[in-house]
């Protein structure tokens, strides 16, 4: 048995004008959060539609809990948000959840009970209305997110893969969706989920995939792909101002190799080959108040940018991801 | 397997609830019930009326042509109106002179309320068989003055009869005369039906394959339609496989379909057999019905009584092949495209397709033995229609229709493998329309 609940083996997807995805390789532990991080158009949809074998690839394995992923019965511990959501619209929400469990293999007489609880929890019933009655189409649209999300759970997958879960949301559901990803990873589950916001990658991930033009350009855990792009910014913030010696200790490009004054504090990138100790004990020697001194990681925002670029961004693709 | 049922049983289940299954199931069957009410009341209309009683004979024939045709009139009992009323039309013997007095006289009369409704005037030329006149208030009754026109044409020639020299109880004896000319069809298989019930039945079962199978073929193209704007089909295939959705959707419309027409044929016959004995009671043809009918069976049952269950068997066979043909086809047009509009320009080859057979149905019920009507029995999209349609027409061979059956079951299992490679890229597909070079490298990479 193996312990990766997803393994993509050098995987190609080529459509007529272009690669989408270009012999891709990760592997997702169980019971991590995943992100797949990168621009529109970089190949995040394709890759999660290939995983749930909507689309074949054209060359490539890829494997769900250790088997191939066209068995039927390896799809039905997987949950799937996709980034365009939709449901019947003239159905009753019930008979919709129930429909899509049902699919996943889920007795009606166990999806039933379980719809009324998911209902209750998303505040859907109990209220002065019971929206599990009502029809697609008479919800509003938080609602029908809200109601998408259940469809994704409801059969308990292993595997919960979500497509820019944070396009379109709310603060308070954003932070409600946070909450519940971070609930199945407690629970064991996998997750993985697309964004092309790195704010939430970073809070949320343990491990990350960049990839840009259908290439992937870094994975690893959060940490590692932060220590690898090395700890090579300080933020300095100094009492009074960086007067007399302080300023010279900042502007010496032995230590510093570029300075960015962000008003309440500066933001250092040391030179290679420079010690922010060094740095450090020169400023005090210097005379310098120091109310802060702290060794930054980039962060994955910063990485991405410089990873990626902006020649990694194209346009006029297709907006699939 | 499973996962097909379920899909099916949506299908199934959503459309049946819609209030345009309900009403379109329980109003088709009120539709045809009301057609079938017209048509009793109008054929019972047509019939004359004891009008042509309510009449004045001048008689200026000088041979008693008048009398002959009051005696007539007055003993016809397939005229319809009161039952009581047996009044005899009044008799005036004229002379060709005093005939145009009689005329104005008669003319005046007819003016007044209450009194007759017309005269007939005969004269000296009418019994040679030339002419005779009528005028009267009823005058645009068709019925009416064809009953006057046969009547007097019977009884001048009886008069002239006699006046050769035949007795008169040979010339009644040789005027009862009621010959119907009786069609029976007559095939190498031995004897079927009437003729005319055998082009009826051709041509309804024809019609009713066509028309359901588009209607229903048309439902499968808005059901595909609608998953993929509402982004619905992207959940739905995550869970099964493409072909699974395409082939639960087409499982269960024609299941839909099926019911309908069930419910259809069910509620007609008990909508007509309850109707009808209202409609028909007092009237002419009543005992001439139920005697024909005898006991349960209702008219429209006896007449049905041509179609024999193997009919029934093979249609329905048909039925389900053609219907997966089309609604296959009809699917995957609607997964090319992205609103109603381009969808039925997406249509239009399968429509075509469909109509080239209905254009040719003419041709093949004037000659369903013919190199046209075989051909096209044999070709996947039009022997669903075609086949039954010759099998009311004329006899065929069963070889030929396990035949036919056997390439229309191959045709449509290559337009299921077609549509579904179109359908698998289609579904996902958003943006412009595709041109067909464009459709064609689908089914090449799918």
């Amino acid at each position: 048995m193996s312990n990766l609940a997803i393994d993509i083996k050098n995987v190609v997807k080529r459509y007529e004008e272009h690669v989408a995805v270009r012999d891709l390789s990760l592997q997702v532990p169980v019971g991590s959060v995943y992100g797949l991080l990168g621009p529109n158009g970089a190949g995040k949809t394709t890759t999660i539609r290939m995983i749930l074998d909507i689309i074949l690839p054209d060359a490539g394995s890829i494997s769900i809990f250790g088997e191939p992923n066209t068995r039927a019965r390896v799809l039905d511990r997987v949950g799937y948000l996709p980034e365009e959501r939709g449901l019947y619209k003239k159905m009753q929400v019930r008979r919709v959840l129930l429909f899509l469990a049902e699919l996943k293999g889920l007795r009606p007489s166990v999806a039933g009970p379980r719809i009324d609880e998911w209902l209750e929890r998303f505040s859907l019933s109990g209220g002065d209305r019971n929206w599990g009655d009502a029809k697609v189409d008479e919800l509003s649209r938080g609602m029908q997110q809200k109601v998408q999300f259940i469809a994704t759970l409801l059969h308990d997958p292993d595997l919960v893969i979500l497509d820019e879960p944070f396009s379109g949301l709310d603060p308070i559901n954003a932070q409600a969706l946070k909450d519940a990803v971070l609930e199945l990873k407690r629970r064991g589950k996998t997750v993985i989920f697309s964004t092309h916001i790195m704010d939430n990658a970073e809070k949320m991930c343990d491990s990350v995939c960049i990839i840009s033009r259908g290439e992937k350009v870094l994975d690893g855990t959060v940490a590692g792909v932060k220590a690898e792009a090395g700890a090579r910014n300080v933020a300095v913030s100094l009492a009074g101002g960086a007067h007399n010696g302080a300023g010279d200790v900042l502007r010496d490009t032995q230590l510093v190799r570029k300075v960015d004054d962000n008003n309440n504090y500066f933001e250092c990138e040391l030179a290679p080959n420079a010690d922010a100790q060094v740095l450090l004990h020169r400023l005090i020697q210097a005379g310098a108040r120091i109310d802060r001194f702290e060794l930054m990681q980039p962060s994955l925002h910063q990485i991405f940018l410089q990873r990626v670029g902006a020649q990694g961004v194209e346009t006029g693709m297709s907006g699939n991801g | 397997m499973d996962k097909l049922l379920t899909v099916a049983k949506r299908e199934y289940l959503e459309r049946v609830r819609s209030r345009w299954f309900i009403l379109s199931t329980l109003g088709v069957p009120a539709l045809m019930t009301a057609i079938f009410a017209i048509s009793v009341v109008v054929s019972s209309k047509s019939s004359a009326t004891t009008n042509v009683r309510h009449i004045a004979i001048l008689d200026a024939s000088g041979a008693g042509l008048g009398q002959r045709v009051a005696n007539t009139l007055q003993a016809d009992s397939s005229l319809r109106g009161a039952a009581a009323d047996s009044i005899r039309p009044r008799v005036q013997v004229v002379t060709m002179a005093g005939l145009a007095q009689a005329e104005s006289a008669a003319t005046a009369e007819v003016k007044q309320p209450n009194h007759i409704v017309g005269y007939l005037a005969l004269t000296d030329s009418t019994l040679s068989g030339v002419s005779a006149r009528y005028a009267g208030r009823n005058a645009s009754s068709i019925t009416d003055i064809d009953k006057l026109g046969s009547v007097l044409r019977q009884e001048v020639m009886m008069a002239r009869l006699e006046r050769e020299g035949l007795k008169q109880d040979i010339v009644g004896d040789l005027a009862r005369n009621r010959l119907r000319l009786e069609s029976e069809r007559l095939t190498e298989s031995g004897r079927g039906g009437s003729g005319i019930a055998g082009v009826a039945v051709g041509f309804g079962i024809g019609i009713i394959l066509f028309m359901s199978i588009l209607i229903h073929g048309q439902n499968v193209m808005r059901g595909v339609l609608e998953e993929k704007t509402t982004r619905v089909a992207e959940v739905v295939i995550s869970s099964v496989k493409p072909e699974t959705l395409l082939g639960g959707k087409v499982l269960g419309v024609g299941a839909v379909g099926l019911t309908q027409q069930i419910a259809w044929v069910g509620i007609s016959l008990y909508l007509i057999n309850f109707v009808a004995p209202i409609l028909l009671k007092g009237s002419p043809i009543a005992s001439a019905a139920t005697s024909a009918a005898g006991g349960a069976a209702s008219p429209i049952t006896t007449a049905l009584g041509g179609l024999s269950i193997m009919l029934g068997v093979v249609a329905l066979a048909y039925f389900l092949i053609g219907f997966a043909f089309y609604a296959t086809l009809y699917a995957a047009a609607g997964s090319m495209v992205n609103s109603e509009q381009e969808a039925q320009q997406a249509a239009v080859p399968v429509m075509l397709l469909a109509m080239s057979t209905w254009l040719l149905v003419n041709p093949v019920m004037l000659n369903p033995t013919g190199t046209l009507a075989t051909v096209l029995s044999w070709l996947p999209w039009s022997s669903p229609i075609i086949m039954p349609m010759r099998m009311g027409l004329t006899t065929v061979s069963p070889i030929s229709i396990v035949g036919s059956m056997v390439v229309a079951i191959i045709g449509t299992i290559g337009a299921v493998w077609l549509s579904a490679r179109i359908y698998r890229v289609g579904m996902l597909m958003y943006g412009k329309k595709p041109s067909f070079a464009e459709v064609a490298k689908w089914i090449r990479y799918a």
